[in-house]
């Protein structure tokens, strides 16, 4: 028979106030501040960063036609040098592609004389 | 395919055939990679008409332009040529420091601002070239400007000041 006025409450929950800044609200609130200042950061470099690439891109884009330029010329260099050598060794020009395209060289021919640079 | 690059610089390929007389000969800009991304936006700021006049060129002349755009390209190197001379002759020692610095650090510029500032003010006021970076937010402070920088090494010490053409010729004046 259980004792008169019943049992004692069983205690089966746990004893441990939440104090202060540990509560579930505030801490939400601090990871959330925290995060935010975090995606501020980011954006912040992601700008700078993008920045940075155009300028980047501005310097390459200011000195391409130079580079170009110098690469040019020495493309038609070796292109007269080997088609003045080809004319020596059989006679004459040949199209090999039908078309007027300049056609970078594949394959080089290769100077009798080695060069001293 | 053609758009495979032959290597010509090995020792037997190395064809030093010049180019014939009747092609009118130019000397190259001769610098390395630093020189000239350290002067790149001053080229930018003189060349602009003969840059575009040889890239448009170029397009208007599809597997043509080698041949049908030299003179265009002469036009553009003798230009750049100039534009190197004229730093070289008046802004040598800061050239030398920012471009030196840009070998340092990974060609990087934005761990190079307060050398390039020394520069972009010598050219100013020598040569009257302006660095100036092309469809930048209006709102934000030019990113070659900036005196904080997130991805920069080292912070640029206090006294480095940005150079800012009408700017700096007002506080100079005052």
């Amino acid at each position: 028979m259980p004792p008169a006025g019943g049992y004692d409450a069983v205690q089966y929950k746990r004893n441990l106030p939440s104090r202060g800044l540990f509560r579930p609200g505030p801490l939400l609130a601090g990871g959330a501040l925290l995060m935010l200042y975090g995606w501020y950061r980011v954006v912040k470099g992601i700008r700078e960063q993008n920045e940075l690439a155009r300028e980047k891109m501005w310097a390459r884009i200011h000195l391409i036609p130079l580079l170009q330029a110098e690469e040019d010329r020495d493309l038609v260099r070796r292109h007269i040098a080997d088609q003045e050598r080809e004319k020596a060794l059989v006679g004459g020009n040949f199209r090999v592609y039908n078309a007027d395209r300049y056609v970078r060289p594949t394959f080089a021919a290769t100077p009798a004389n080695v060069a001293k640079e | 395919m053609a758009a495979r690059k032959p290597v010509f610089n090995q020792h037997v390929l190395l064809d030093t055939t010049p180019l014939p007389d009747t092609l009118p000969k130019v000397k190259e800009i001769g610098a390395s990679s630093a020189p000239l991304l350290s002067a790149s936006f001053f080229i930018g700021a003189r060349c602009r008409d003969y840059n575009d006049d040889f890239m448009q060129c170029k397009t208007q002349h599809p597997g043509q332009g080698e041949f049908e755009c030299l003179k265009e390209g002469r036009r553009v190197t003798r230009c750049a040529r100039s534009v190197l001379e004229d730093i070289n002759k008046s802004c040598l020692e800061q050239f030398r420091a920012h471009w030196q610095c840009l070998e340092n650090n990974n060609q990087q510029l934005w761990q190079c601002r307060p050398a390039e500032w020394k520069l972009n003010k010598c050219v100013y006021e020598n040569l009257n070239l302006e660095k100036v970076i092309p469809d930048q937010p209006k709102q934000s402070t030019p990113v070659h400007l900036r005196t904080k920088q997130i991805f920069a090494h080292n912070s640029i010490p206090p006294w480095e000041k940005p150079f800012i053409p009408g700017k700096s010729d007002a506080a100079e004046a005052s």
